[in-house]
């Protein structure tokens, strides 16, 4: 697949938003690099992971920072570029591919915008198939492969390389730090992978998937009357193991947001259009966590939660969200990889502080 | 006595006030020169009302003349958009995502200097002040007369913006220029798009602006005129020649503070219906409710305050329909040629207004052409209209609590009764002019919104007494009456994803106009 359309962009930025279950950092300033790749001829080439050679080198590209800084220190073109040559430079070795570690959100766009600056590939895979707020919460830590060496920089030309660390959390904690000396908003090359890696421990296809969201979004809203039967119909599809479901639909009758250890937490509370006693809960801690109706579970993390506007069908994030809101509430079932034992563990219910034990979607 | 003018896309309406009264009110045609239907609304008003021209002591203009103009991209000029922020941005040029027509009628004179801040006021890098100069001969050469200045986290650091006018003024000599941070607050794209947005416009604001006074004088009324702002306040015609930009939501601003004086209440719903829609806003302590979501103007995304307004395709043009499913309404409407295609007016389009006067609750036209329509029809098309307006309405409410309802507008006899979740529905005397009453009544006002360290203010008390202090100032600059200037609204939002000391502060202030 080729991407080098405005509309292609349109149509995975809006995925993106889709897939970052509320959080994962706007991508609008990502969707605007990316165009201007695309206004000076390049394009991005995406391609399936199992495309690549066993001994390919394969590394991710993400972002970390403040999203008040990220709409001031814009991108240079030199910052992410020279991450890949400092991976590079670090292995020994040319990197021969990009993937992104999260597709949801922000951290989806960027690496695409490397990729056409670069003429690298980017692979249709990531680590979680939606977003999460540390880097250790991705397949490829769960099995085995290894945040470091993670180079960083930011856009003044100062750089850090982190070359090892006992785990992946502990890369974590030293890059949030390493941000707050930096300007508050960094862009790191991390996740070195070999190409057998890759094909083994990725979250599959999630790149096309995001793109399919994006453009059955926009098709539905064009050509159907009702246009989440298509979007719905995009998103349930048992024999390929896509489950959905429409969680809620009403309007927001209560927010409560607090920024605590630098996070933004909230719940969401909402009620039906038509006055009934019905009550959905949404809690968030970056991303939607939890969607409750009248107490009871009905979707939990790392299955996804997506609020859409109930008239466009446009994905909002949470921040977004605001008292009279009219949404539809979506769940969608994460992918088979992120529903084992071993990663629930790590960004499952007991991953973020919670006693609940996971149920699928689709049981509950 | 002050008029209050709205200058509409097809009407320009007026309304003469006295000590909280109105005396009257008139409407006329909007003309392309904005002027010629400024003048005659003036006159209209004055006889209506037996006042001469000498008993007027203001007059206020509320115009979307500008934005529309910037819309149908007409009479824009070439900017020069300067972005002060190397070695940050370079992959994100100013521009980007703007509509090609647009690119190309602004030319894309793109000049990305060095220079900037962080979020905490530090420089990064100092201002380079010799590819500045470079950059002042290119655009001297190219003849362009209108500049865009942005510069990274400008709403801190506005001493970097001002300085690069300095440098470019003393090399281009007169020259119109817009610094980001007189016109947005964080967020550099959209503050730069509104500067360069605003640029575009200097030479059509530099004539219309000028043109008022001139009609003004022609009518030979001798007083202050002021435009209307965004959020509703007044500024003067310096400041609005200078940054017509600032005007573009005036006019749902306007209506919803004209049906909060004409009904006396402070939280309501207001709705004015016009032709073609009808625009749905909250009002809250007296002024517009604001939506933060980023905005749209002709395609550039800003980050303006304005009403959070919703409109919806119900107005006194909207065509009615039925079929099998029931009563379809609009979204299309006869608009300005209800007069012509109307059934009260014999035509043969059946239109909302058609439904109103066959229900006995409007006097338009002629409604012996409309009685043959049946009761039971006229009912059901009534209840659809309620219901659609009755669902937007729900959307605007910020409680389950039923809430006042003012209806204002030409078509605000559309709906009569009750409407669900509302405590009462209020149709106030010369709710048809209630934007232009929005106009006359509106104080004067003065805003900040930009980064405090609390740390280095001494503490989050200092800091807010020093914003809300710049904002008094601000709208004591701005004409208000010292004594008389209030803050009427304080927000804080803190950095997140970092620790910082650093909050965004958001004030407002408005005082009365002096004499």
């Amino acid at each position: 697949m080729i991407i080098n359309t405005v509309e292609q962009i349109k149509d995975l930025t809006r995925g993106a938003v889709f897939l970052g279950t509320g959080g994962g950092g706007d991508p609008y300033v990502g969707e605007l690099l990316l165009l201007q790749e695309i206004r000076k001829g390049r394009h991005v080439r995406v391609i399936k992971a199992s495309e690549l050679a066993d001994d390919a080198q394969v590394v991710s590209i993400a972002g970390i920072g403040a999203p008040s800084v990220l709409v001031e220190h814009l991108q240079s073109e030199d910052t992410c570029r020279s991450l890949v040559a400092k991976m590079e430079a670090q292995l020994g070795k040319k990197i021969d591919a990009i993937i992104p570690a999260e597709i949801g959100g922000l951290n989806s766009i960027i690496p695409m915008a490397v990729s056409a600056q670069l003429g690298l590939p980017v692979i249709d895979a990531d680590g979680m198939g939606r977003a999460f707020p540390h880097l250790e919460m991705v397949t490829f830590s769960v099995y085995g492969s290894s945040a470091v060496p993670i180079c960083i920089a930011n856009e003044f030309g100062d750089s850090v390389i982190i070359e090892k660390t006992t785990t992946d959390r502990k890369a974590e904690d030293l890059a949030r730090g390493i941000c707050a000396n930096l300007g508050a908003m960094i862009y790191s090359a991390l996740y070195p992978m070999s190409g057998a890696e890759t094909k083994a421990k990725a979250v599959h296809n999630t790149l096309s998937y995001c793109m399919e969201i994006g453009r059955g979004i926009r098709e539905a809203r064009e050509q159907l009357s009702n246009p989440i039967e298509g979007i719905m119909a995009i998103l349930e599809q048992p024999d390929i193991d896509r489950h959905a479901r429409i969680l809620f639909e009403g309007k927001v009758i209560d927010i409560n947001r607090e920024t605590r250890d630098g996070w933004h937490w909230a719940s969401v509370v909402m009620a039906p259009l038509d006055g009934g006693d019905d009550r959905f809960e949404l809690d968030i801690q970056n991303e939607y966590l939890q969607g409750k109706l009248n107490g009871k579970t009905t979707c939990l993390v790392p299955d996804l939660i997506a609020t859409l506007d109930l008239d466009t069908c446009e994905p909002l994030t949470a921040e977004a969200l605001k008292y009279g809101q009219r949404l539809r509430v979506i769940g969608t079932a994460a992918a088979p990889i992120m529903r084992r034992p071993e990663c629930l563990k790590v960004f499952g219910p007991a991953g973020f502080g919670m006693d609940d034990e996971f149920v699928p979607l689709e049981a509950l | 006595m002050r008029i209050g003018i709205d200058v509409g896309g097809t009407n320009t309406d007026a309304a003469l006030i006295c000590d909280d009264q109105v005396l009257a009110g008139a409407k006329s045609q909007t003309t392309e020169d904005v002027t010629s239907g400024v003048t005659s609304v003036i006159q209209k008003v004055l006889q209506a009302s037996g006042h001469s021209h000498s008993d007027v002591s203001a007059v206020m203009v509320g115009t979307t003349h500008f934005v529309n103009a910037f819309v149908q991209r007409k009479s824009l000029l070439n900017v020069a958009c300067i972005r002060i922020g190397l070695p940050l941005g370079s992959g994100i040029p100013p521009l980007v995502d703007w509509p090609d027509d647009l690119r190309e009628q602004i030319g894309e004179h793109i000049y990305m200097i060095g220079g900037g801040s962080y979020f905490n006021g530090h420089e990064y890098a100092t201002l380079d002040e010799q590819a500045l100069q470079q950059a002042a001969e290119d655009i001297k050469a190219k003849g362009i007369t209108a500049i865009a200045i942005s510069s990274v986290f400008a709403p801190v650091r506005p001493d970097i913006e001002t300085k690069a006018a300095e440098i470019l003024n003393r090399h281009l000599g007169t020259a119109y220029i817009t610094l980001s941070h007189q016109v947005g607050g964080i967020g550099l794209v959209e503050r730069e798009n509104a500067a360069i947005i605003n640029a575009s416009l200097q030479a059509l604001s530099r004539k219309v602006v000028p043109s008022l006074h001139q009609a003004l004088k022609e009518l030979g009324i001798d007083a202050p005129l002021y435009l209307s702002h965004n959020d509703g306040t007044l500024m003067s015609t310096d400041y609005a020649m200078q940054f017509p930009v600032m005007t573009c939501s005036a006019g749902p601003t306007n209506s919803i503070r004209g049906a909060a004086f004409l009904s006396g209440l402070e939280e309501a719903i207001v709705v004015d219906i016009g032709g073609t829609t009808s625009d749905i806003g909250g009002l809250s302590k007296g002024f517009p409710r604001e939506t933060s979501d980023a905005s749209d103007i002709g395609g550039v995304r800003t980050n303006f305050s304005m009403p959070d307004v919703l409109s919806i395709g119900l107005g006194g043009g909207t065509l009615v329909k039925h079929d099998e499913q029931g009563i379809i309404l609009g979204p299309e409407s006869v608009g300005y040629q209800l007069t012509e295609k109307a059934m009260i007016f014999g035509g043969d389009v059946l239109t909302t207004s058609d439904i109103a006067v066959a229900n006995g609750q409007m006097k338009f036209g002629d409604a012996s052409l409309v009685s043959h329509l049946n009761e039971e029809f006229i009912d059901r098309v009534c209840q659809a209209m309620k219901s659609k307006l009755e669902s937007a309405i729900d959307q605007l409410k910020i409680s389950a609590e039923p809430i006042p309802v003012i209806l204002v507008g030409g078509g605000a006899h559309l709906i009569s009764g009750e409407l669900k979740g509302t405590s009462r529905v209020i149709h106030p005397t010369n709710s048809d002019v209630a934007n232009a009453i929005g106009a006359a009544i509106a104080q004067v006002g003065g805003r900040v919104k930009r980064l405090f360290d609390y740390q280095v203010e001494g503490g989050r008390e200092a800091a807010l007494e020093k914003a809300k202090q710049e904002a008094i100032n601000n709208a004591i600059n701005a004409g208000a009456q010292p004594g008389t200037v209030k803050v009427i609204e304080l927000e804080e939002y803190p950095m997140t994803h970092v620790q910082s000391h650093a909050v965004d502060v958001k004030v407002k202030a408005v005082g009365q106009l002096g004499e």
